[in-house]
């Protein structure tokens, strides 16, 4: 007798739940909104502030424009402009390249063998998140300077890589321990070489984690300072080197235009990464299920 | 398949190890070689120390928890709201790609005496002038280097945690939720403690860079205290050589104070894990 009513009550209990779920869809995106309106807020006021002239108190828009911050910036002049640019991108992509390289193997030894001082090894990797890459720069300079790694592209490629390292490493973990051995195992049984598997079996498989690991290698070598500072000794001068004193500087409009060409430069490289990683990606996976 | 993993952490270790052997005194390359103590405790009687290792645990705890809050939120709404590809691209690897110094030149164009907030202040009559706002640089609360870490770090966190979050979201999550738990309860019950690991990996490494980097305290810290690293390198930079040892000195309580957090983050760990083991 009372089914009809019992249907009814659970269906406005299911609508209730409906309206709920949706309700609070549509406040996380508003506050997603609001994480993205903060995210562009800084990077807006650098873009202005690059192209100002005048910008007087209290008025809340420049008065005066003027190129005359990008044109320093691209200039060549003090030392900057494009060599140093390509200077800083070649350190970068070598870094990014070599520690991807490295943590790729480490991650295989970790997740695929056992083996004798694997949990030593394991926390050996984090160590440079643990103590300070300031305590390392500072210490790592003298003994540069003894085997003549100091002031050079390959001593600061080094450095570059040895405190990028724990970040790759976390990056292609899980997808290695994801990818599992199973899938060479079968590659090996139907006959291919060691060439073979790499190409088109270990490597497809890693891909988003080793192009995340590269992206992110490359982006903590271009904007690492301080140890560019000690292990280059004012030898390598890269973009960071040069932008960094008009941090503090008094010319805001120099400052901004260096920042902005900082931005983009990174952006850019880092955009490659993704097209590359979705134009790869979906090529292989197509094959690999297809 | 380790050795250059071991190679690279091999020049990492040596390169520490160099620097806090010279804390004692030692430095081969201009033969001296005796063991002293006399550095440490020059630098641990120094008056300004204390001050320095307190205002740079303060603001590396306050942004890491901060960051750490504010970036599991961030993921979780980013879950909860099903963002695009493109949305998340912008909310959290621009962040991640911007360089730290850059983002302290855009927090003093925002809120230094006349920068942009203060203006938008004065227009709204809360402020007569541009001396009426506390400054961003060199304020004793390092509210500006705060600010810094947290605009870095939040989409940081996201970055290490919305992977798995979004996993569990899905599957244990959803079972949850269709097991009759409201959207909180599922979240806070099932998703963050199966996603525990991840956030605390990810609190220790923000925690440790903040308090081990230079630039951001150099740029926007008060003249008294100073942060430690900034504190090490003025005495590192001194033309006299010897003072290199009390600039190392101080390097070995940096990397003291940071190793002993970390153990005790093990030891919480690892407790937490031999408890969770017994109870099932």
């Amino acid at each position: 007798m009372n089914a009809p009513l019992e249907k009814r009550n659970r269906q406005t209990l299911l609508e209730k739940r409906k309206r709920q779920m949706r309700r609070a869809t549509a406040i996380a995106r508003t506050l997603v909104g609001v994480e993205l309106a903060l995210v562009a807020l800084p990077l807006l006021v650098i873009v202005v502030w690059a192209f100002t002239d005048a910008w007087p108190w209290p008025d809340l828009w420049p008065q005066a424009f003027s190129a005359r911050g990008i044109e320093q910036a691209l200039s060549g002049r003090q030392n900057m402009g494009w060599d140093t640019l390509a200077l800083s991108i070649g350190i970068a992509a070598a870094c990014a390249v070599l520690t991807t390289a490295v943590a790729a193997l480490a991650c295989r030894a970790l997740c695929h063998f056992q083996w004798r001082g694997r949990d030593v090894f394991q926390f050996a990797t984090i160590l440079p998140f643990i103590i300070p890459s300031t305590v390392f720069a500072m210490g790592i300079q003298v003994v540069f300077l003894q085997i003549g790694l100091a002031r050079t592209v390959p001593g600061v490629i080094l450095a570059h890589s040895i405190v990028a390292l724990p970040y790759a490493i976390i990056l292609m973990t899980d997808i290695t321990r994801a990818a599992g051995t199973h899938r060479e195992e079968a590659a090996r049984s139907l006959g291919a070489g060691p060439w073979q598997m790499l190409r088109h079996v270990t490597i497809p498989q890693l891909l988003p984690g080793i192009v995340s690991s590269l992206s992110m290698c490359y982006i903590m070598s271009f904007s690492q300072y301080f140890l560019t500072l000690l292990v280059g000794g004012g030898r390598v001068q890269t973009f960071v080197l040069v932008l960094f004193p008009y941090l503090s500087g008094g010319d805001r409009t120099i400052a901004c235009a260096y920042s902005l060409v900082f931005l983009v430069v990174t952006f850019a490289v880092f955009l490659i990464f993704e097209l590359l990683l979705r134009r790869f990606g979906a090529r292989e996976e197509g094959s690999l299920y297809g | 398949m380790v050795l250059p993993a071991l190679l690279l952490l091999g020049v990492f270790v040596y390169g520490v190890g160099s620097g806090i052997i010279q804390g004692f005194g030692i430095m081969p390359f201009l033969d001296r070689t005796e063991f002293t103590l006399e550095y440490y405790e020059q630098a641990l009687t120094r008056a300004d120390l204390l001050g320095s290792i307190m205002f740079s645990l303060y603001f590396s705890f306050t942004s890491a928890i901060l960051a750490t809050v504010g970036g599991v939120a961030l993921s979780a709404l980013m879950t909860r709201a099903r963002t695009g590809r493109l949305t998340r691209l912008f909310g959290i690897q621009v962040p991640i790609t911007t360089m730290h110094a850059v983002v302290a030149l855009a927090v003093i164009c925002l809120f230094s005496g006349a920068g942009l907030f203060p203006r938008v202040l004065h227009v709204l009559g809360a402020a007569p002038d541009a001396t009426s706002f506390p400054s961003v640089v060199g304020a004793p609360s390092g509210w500006g280097i705060i600010a810094v870490y947290l605009w870095k770090e939040i989409p940081f966190i996201a970055f290490m945690t919305i992977t798995i979050m979004m996993n569990i979201s899905s599957t244990l999550g959803e079972a949850a939720r269709t097991l009759g738990a409201g959207s909180a309860r599922a979240f806070f019950s099932v998703t963050l403690p199966l996603c525990r690991g991840a956030i605390l990996r990810a609190f220790l490494v923000v925690f440790a860079f903040a308090f081990g980097s230079y630039e951001i305290p150099f740029l926007l810290e008060p003249t008294v205290p100073k942060a430690l690293p900034v504190l090490a390198y003025i005495e590192f930079q001194d033309p006299d050589i010897i003072n290199r040892c009390y600039a190392m000195a101080l390097n070995g309580i940096m990397a003291g104070i940071c190793t002993v957090l970390c153990v005790v983050y093990y030891v919480v760990l690892q407790r937490d894990g031999k408890r969770k083991r017994g109870r099932r």
